[in-house]
């Protein structure tokens, strides 16, 4: 598996769905996201990483239920697959990997 | 929920235009839902402000593809391949009427091509030149009390002065064509009679003449300089690269002109035709020069002036003519005002205007015939209706052939559109065929439609783009007009019809076809006629008795002094050659084809106004040379009669004299041409007896009038003699020739024989005339042609359309007679009713015509009964192979299968 497959951005969305299953879709990732990371995150750029995720195969979609704040339209709902899982996983390891390796005294501090 | 109609409106179009229709219900679901949720969190205000970054999120590419459907609607590239296809398929399955209409159109086409080319060289003249929509020629307009004058001619003060005082003139250029002279190269004394002209520097710097040696902008403005064409400069020296070396004119020996500039030949659509320009500072200390530069009144040079940009050349000529008042006072009733006109309009719209500035033995500039041009064009555009009328009868025609098909393609859903385009695209694809074969064709027919036609027309890769715009934009029309009526009449039928009946009964439709056929007709029968009139009218032109005989009547131009002065030497000399019957000298000859002078005339103590009359000088041997009838009176006795004039009726009745008895005339002025000037200095009229009258002959062309001409005596003060004219025998005329040149050359060897038959010389009156016969009688010819295949095409169809209709009447006992009238029948109606709409329109038109000349044939019955039967014949020929065909199958044949 390529690594280069998961953006930064991706990655953050992926977990996103992960987090908010089953009703994870743009408008409510995008919120969480920007609660989480106090930036402005548009539900375009959301939707965008998504398309490219279930494009991968991360994650998977249906059309959930229409809400009258939607105008009636119906959401997109996306689950992560177990692709997505795998790969949330592998990162995740990695990370720790590397985390566990760094020595107590050159914690990086916010100077 | 808060007020949603405040969400502003704008990314919900520009969305539903931009993303994918897939993905349209979320994206607008997800921006409606965040935009909630942001006017709950911060209020409408800052929703709103931070909407279109949301908004414009969704500008990407991802979102802006579309889903590739299963069933694609097909592009308008993918209907016309169709088209392509479906038009070849059908075009070669019917290879008969294919080749009919490619022939008809082909044929069509390259008339057309040819024609146009022919007046697009015409409409292009003098069109080279770079500044040429600022140039203009100065006409002066000159009223008497007793006559006008329209001359392209001006003084030199208004040439000069203008370009110095009005803002409006940029420049000017000045030619004055002095005469005819022997131009010689010193070196190998290869000598040639050219038209002398001179020229101001500023015609070079005017125009744009090409120069292949030399500087084409400077050549004119030194003294002593001359510019010569290429082809002169070969004859002179066997070489064009002759800038530097000298020419000698004859009439200036001491003056070599010094060569400054080879220029390529003038291309055939030019006006100015000079061999060679000697500059005019050349003759700038002369005489004559020193008057012509003080006057504001003559018409000594022809005038061109280059207007600055967006000058109004209206506003320049009223300048000029104030600038005219000025400085020229004149006698009451008389009065000379300039306009000026465009350089483009020169060939075309001179018909009234002089051309001025030249001496009388200066041929003017050729001019076209704007009448002809029109005709022509009318000419060419009904060749191509006519091709375009096959087309359109041929499809429609066979539309009953084509219902399945169009029913079938209506019924699985083509709209009347899809039908139209079909069909226009098929008619394109013919018309194309057409042109690039009638393309091929013209290119073959070019090189002898160019000598015939004296241009040098072409149609290639190297012809004006224009040429192939029109072209092109003619393709399109033509392939439109044919296509459009089958197209719209074929794609309206209701499919139900069409699959229930497989057969079309269209009323409207046939009678149409029918008009189409009599206008195509028509136009056929008017152009036969009027060939068969125009033929006559040149013939009558050539075999008129002219009062005079012009056969084997050789005349011989004097360019020199010495054989003018040695007139009567000349005259002995001459006859003594066996094969010469007889010698006149004369001043001009009949069927003249320089300007004969015209003198103003009275008969003495008369206070009358003067009357006009064209004069001849000629000698005592003229009656018998030319076998011209004295009616009253006596011929000229010889030296003694040098006061002596003989009239011919038509003077004679003008000037009221019944029996020539020494009446006493007086004539004060005459002119070449231009206005009337005194014949001498001393302003003493020439006063005369009248002698003799002689019968009317036609001494100039016939489209003029028998005029008043009095003959005076070869020594008159008036015209000098000019030519020699010889009554020769008809067997081995170079050895005369010969003889006659050797005495010329005896009295002056510097001197150029030239000659013309002068019945040759009265048939280029008409050459022209000729000219456009060919032509017509080629079109007529074409025209018939075309409309032939057409109706072979319809005789074609209407014989298989009735097949059975012959079968059963064969069986009930019809006879082959009877069936090739039956089929016939419908056609000749056809034809008859086309000759009765032509015959009238053929009337007029070629009586319109007829006016222009004083002496024409009357269009006689006879003519409208040939060209009548000749095109009852030709389409009965056509029509009736068609229908002895169909009327000789064996009717088990027809008859068994249904």
């Amino acid at each position: 598996m390529r690594r280069s497959d998961l953006g930064e951005f991706e990655e953050v969305v992926l977990l996103a769905v992960a987090v908010l299953s089953p009703k994870a879709y743009s408008v409510v990732i995008a919120e969480e996201l920007e609660r989480e990371t106090g930036q402005t995150v548009s539900t375009g750029a959301v939707h965008a990483a998504l398309q490219r995720l279930e494009q991968k195969g991360y994650l998977r979609s249906e059309l959930g239920e229409a809400t009258p704040e939607r105008g009636g339209r119906r959401k997109r709902l996306f689950t992560v697959t177990a692709l997505g899982g795998r790969v949330l996983n592998d990162v995740r390891s990695v990370r720790n990997r590397l985390w566990e390796r760094i020595v107590p005294q050159t914690i990086l501090k916010w100077s | 929920m808060p007020n949603a109609t405040k969400r502003p409106r704008w990314p919900d179009k520009l969305l539903s235009r931009l993303v994918a229709p897939h993905l349209r219900e979320e994206v607008l679901g997800d921006i409606h839902e965040r935009y909630l949720l942001r006017v709950q969190r911060l209020g409408e205000r800052k929703a709103r402000a931070t909407y279109w970054r949301e908004v414009l999120a969704y500008v990407r590419p991802g979102f802006m593809k579309r889903q590739p459907v299963n069933y694609p609607n097909p592009t308008n590239m993918d209907m016309l391949r169709n088209h392509f296809k479906i038009a070849f398929r059908t075009l070669s399955r019917n290879k008969l009427y294919t080749g009919l209409n490619v022939a008809g159109l082909t044929f069509g086409v390259t008339c057309f091509l040819l024609i146009g080319l022919y007046l697009f060289d015409e409409l292009t003249f003098d069109q080279q030149h770079s500044k040429t929509s600022r140039i203009y020629r100065a006409v002066q307009h000159r009223k008497t009390p007793n006559d006008d004058l329209t001359i392209a001619a001006s003084s030199y003060k208004v040439a000069e002065e203008s370009k110095k005082r009005i803002g409006e003139i940029e420049n000017s250029a000045r030619i004055n064509r002095v005469g005819r002279a022997n131009l010689s190269n010193p070196d190998n004394k290869n000598t040639f009679q050219e038209t002398i002209a001179f020229g101001s520097s500023g015609l070079l710097e005017v125009f744009d003449f090409e120069a292949i040696d030399g500087d084409s902008k400077s050549g004119l403005n030194e003294p002593n300089s001359i510019i010569i064409v290429e082809e002169l400069a070969q004859r002179l020296f066997n070489t064009t690269q002759v800038v530097g070396k000298t020419v000698i004119v004859e009439f200036m020996p001491d003056k070599p002109l010094k060569i400054t500039a080879v220029l390529k030949n003038h291309p055939r659509n030019s006006s100015f035709t000079f061999n060679s320009m000697i500059s005019e500072a050349t003759i700038a200390n002369s005489d004559d020069f020193a008057e012509w530069i003080t006057n504001w009144d003559d018409q000594n040079f022809l005038t061109f002036f280059l207007l600055k940009q967006q000058a109004n050349p209206e506003v320049a000529a009223n300048k000029i003519n104030n600038l005219l008042n000025i400085n020229l006072k004149r006698e009451a009733g008389h009065s000379v005002r300039y306009s000026l006109q465009p350089l483009a309009d020169m060939h075309l719209h001179s018909e009234n205007i002089e051309d001025g500035a030249r001496n009388g033995n200066v041929e003017a500039m050729s001019q076209g015939v704007l009448l002809y041009i029109k005709i022509f064009a009318v000419v060419a555009l009904f060749v191509l209706l006519i091709a375009c009328i096959n087309y359109m009868n041929l499809a429609t025609a066979r539309a009953s052939n084509r219902s399945k098909e169009i029913g079938v393609r209506k019924a699985s859903g083509a709209f009347q559109s899809h039908l139209i385009h079909q069909f226009l695209t098929e008619s394109l694809v013919v018309t194309a065929i057409s042109f690039l074969l009638a393309v091929v064709l013209v290119n073959l027919l070019l090189p002898a439609f160019n000598e015939f036609t004296h241009k040098e027309l072409s149609l290639g890769f190297y012809s004006d783009y224009r040429i192939w715009i029109y072209t092109f934009v003619a393709l399109v029309i033509t392939g439109l007009l044919s296509g459009s009526y089958p197209a719209f009449l074929l794609s309206r039928f209701s499919p139900l019809l069409l699959l229930k009946n497989l057969k079309l009964q269209n009323k409207g439709d046939l009678s149409l076809r029918k008009g189409l056929v009599v206008f195509q007709f028509t136009i056929s029968v008017v152009m036969m006629i009027a060939t068969i009139v125009l033929f006559q009218q040149v013939r009558f032109a050539n075999n008129k008795n002219l009062g005079f005989n012009k056969d084997l009547l050789l005349v011989i131009d004097i360019n020199s002094g010495k054989v003018r002065s040695s007139a009567e030497t000349i005259k002995t000399e001459f006859s003594r050659i066996p094969t010469v019957k007889n010698v006149s000298a004369t001043s001009r000859v009949p069927g003249e084809w320089k300007t004969i002078s015209t003198v103003k005339i009275r008969p003495e103590g008369n206070t009358d106004e003067h009357k006009i009359a064209y004069l001849i000088g000629a000698d005592e041997n003229f009656a018998k040379t030319f076998e011209v009838q004295l009616l009253n009176g006596r011929n000229f006795g010889g030296m003694s009669d040098s006061t002596s004039v003989i009239l011919n009726e038509t003077a004679a009745k003008l000037l009221g004299i019944r029996e020539a008895s020494a009446q006493q005339v007086e004539i004060p002025t005459r002119a070449m041409g231009g206005s009337y000037s005194p014949l001498n200095e001393a302003n003493q009229p020439f006063n005369a007896r009248v002698v003799g009258i002689v019968k009317d002959f036609h001494f100039q062309s016939l489209r003029e009038k028998i005029a008043p001409l009095v003959l005076a005596y070869q020594n008159n003060p008036v015209y000098p003699i000019d030519y020699y004219t010889a009554r020769i025998e008809g067997k081995d005329i170079p050895a005369t020739l010969a003889k006659m040149n050797d005495v010329l050359t005896s009295i002056d060897p510097t001197h150029q024989l030239e000659y013309h038959f002068l019945d040759d010389q009265l048939a280029r009156f008409y050459v022209e005339d000729q000219r456009r016969e060919t032509l017509l009688i080629w079109v007529a010819l074409a025209t018939i042609f075309i409309a032939c295949l057409g109706l072979f095409g319809l005789a074609t169809y209407a014989a298989e359309q009735r097949i059975k209709e012959i079968g059963v009447r064969k069986v009930l006992g019809a006879s082959i007679l009877n069936l090739t009238a039956l089929l016939s029948k419908d056609f000749l109606r056809l034809v008859l009713i086309a000759n009765g709409i032509a015959f009238p329109l053929a009337w007029w038109a070629t009586h319109q015509w007829l006016q222009e000349f004083a002496y024409h044939i009357d269009v006689e019955w006879w003519v409208f009964a040939v060209a009548g039967l000749s095109a009852i014949a030709i389409a009965l020929l056509t029509v009736s192979y068609q229908a002895i065909k169909a009327a000789l199958v064996n009717p088990v044949k027809s008859l068994r299968s249904e």
